[in-house]
């Protein structure tokens, strides 16, 4: 091969891997780290098992659930996570998986230093890395467990590593190719560091579909406390004791929040619910009646509960 | 475009659209005559939604191949703009479910981006979670 053309592909080359090389969060952090985040923590009680051929998925949710006092083990996990004919996992079964064994999954924010805060904070981080290249992915999922901004590194618990030391910019490029993808397993009633009220009731909503009322009711209370007066914790808070047959601190819960937040058609019309569940039909109907006249998205919904109530004061 | 190129397009297209069919999606049960707390958060949640398949639509691959099907990228978002909470739910709730990291070859997510905009711009209607569009 002529020289001229070798290094016209080599430059080729470098530019190429140049224009991927691209760690923007790991520059910002270690440029400008902001002032309340440590310079660095290691998680070191969080326990190790190491991974089964194509087994990533198991072994790091195992170990993040065990941080958070739910003993499972990578064997237990297995059937619910690992699917034979991707030889691997997928994520919303890492979330699921995590709900479904008693623990609050709640998806991070693609930012690094969110990760670090959660760490730092004490909670263990599942992360999902590409380690190959997005044309021959090598997907693989670790648990970042400590990290040291003075050095620049991540340390994980991955594959058969129990301290895997990364570079922090090696690991950026590997979790950037997955889309940044991180998640926390919490047992209910304690909140990530980083959780966004919004993102995070979800979060409790999908975990209340498991059917552990009690749990989610934990959850939905530690909410409360962080962001007071948050409108969909306290419907959570009721909805759990509602179907805890608690009718009685249900319908504390839906008072409060219909008082904190007067437009809101949901407080009032769960309100009208269980008064009428509690044969108190008068005082339902004229919940009822105001949640309608509120309107909104779920005036049909409050529509609904109004005929339903009328129908059963008739009888 | 060659003929293997085409060719080896609409396989994967089918492979793509076979694989979203297959996923199912998710019910909520609910108690009858109670708001779901997450209901609540819906809207804000929708919101996040939008930006995220905005977000999607801005990337290049995805831009140059709804350009040559004739839509501009405006024109796309401004309908993703019109989609219900509900419907933006459901579709960045596909993305999720998209095969271990989404580019599992970066064509296959390309194209499920794609036909995801043309339904949504009602030139295509290939899943059925999209509402094609009324004009």
């Amino acid at each position: 091969m002529p020289a001229r053309s070798a290094r016209l592909i080599a430059g080729a080359f470098i530019l190429c891997l140049c224009a991927c090389a691209n760690t923007p969060q790991t520059r910002s952090l270690l440029e400008s780290s902001p002032g309340d985040l440590p310079r660095h923590g290691e998680l070191v009680e969080v326990p190790f098992f190491p991974q089964d051929v194509f087994q990533c998925g198991p072994a790091s949710l195992a170990m993040a659930l065990n941080a958070a006092d739910i003993p499972v083990t990578p064997e237990i996990l297995k059937p619910e996570l690992y699917l034979p004919q991707i030889r691997g996992s997928l994520q919303v079964e890492m979330l699921g998986a995590a709900r479904r064994n008693g623990a609050i999954a709640y998806q991070l924010a693609p930012e690094l230093s969110d990760m670090l805060r959660e760490i730092a904070a004490g909670t263990p981080v599942v992360v999902l890395q590409n380690l190959a290249l997005g044309w021959y992915p090598l997907w693989h999922y670790a648990v970042a467990v400590g990290y040291d901004l003075d050095r620049a590194e991540i340390i994980l618990r991955s594959g058969l590593e129990p301290r895997q030391i990364l570079p922090m910019k090696t690991f950026e490029y590997t979790w950037a190719r997955s889309g940044r993808w991180a998640m926390v397993a919490l047992p209910p009633g304690k909140i990530p560091q980083t959780a966004e009220p919004a993102t995070f009731i979800a979060a409790i909503g999908a975990f209340e579909k498991i059917g552990r009322p009690a749990l989610a009711q934990n959850a939905y209370t530690a909410a409360l406390k962080r962001w007071p007066g948050n409108l969909a914790a306290q419907i959570g808070v009721g909805n759990t004791a509602y179907r805890m047959n608690n009718l009685s601190a249900a319908e504390t819960a839906y008072r409060q929040a219909a008082q904190d937040h007067p437009d809101s058609t949901a407080a009032l019309n769960n309100l009208a619910q269980t008064l009428a569940d509690q044969a108190r039909y008068e005082e339902a109907v004229d919940a009822a009646r105001r949640a309608v006249s509120l309107g909104g998205p779920l005036l049909r919904t409050a529509q609904e509960t109004l005929s339903d109530i009328e129908r059963r004061m008739r009888r | 475009m060659t003929r293997q190129y085409s060719h080896f397009m609409r396989w994967t297209s089918r492979v793509v659209i076979a694989s979203m069919l297959a996923m199912g999606m998710p019910q909520q049960s609910a108690f009858a005559g109670i708001v779901e707390a997450d209901q609540i958060v819906a809207h804000e949640l929708a919101e996040q939604d939008r930006a995220r398949i905005n977000a999607l639509i801005d990337r290049e691959d995805v831009r140059a191949q709804l350009q040559q099907k004739g839509v501009s990228a405006s024109e796309a978002k401004e309908r993703v703009n019109a989609l219900t909470d509900d419907e933006a739910h459901k579709i960045a709730g596909k993305l999720d479910q998209l095969p271990a990291g989404g580019d599992v070859f970066g064509l296959i997510f390309t194209i499920f981006i794609v036909l995801l905009v043309t339904d949504i711009l009602g030139l295509t209607k290939v899943f059925p979670f999209t509402r094609s569009g009324r004009r």
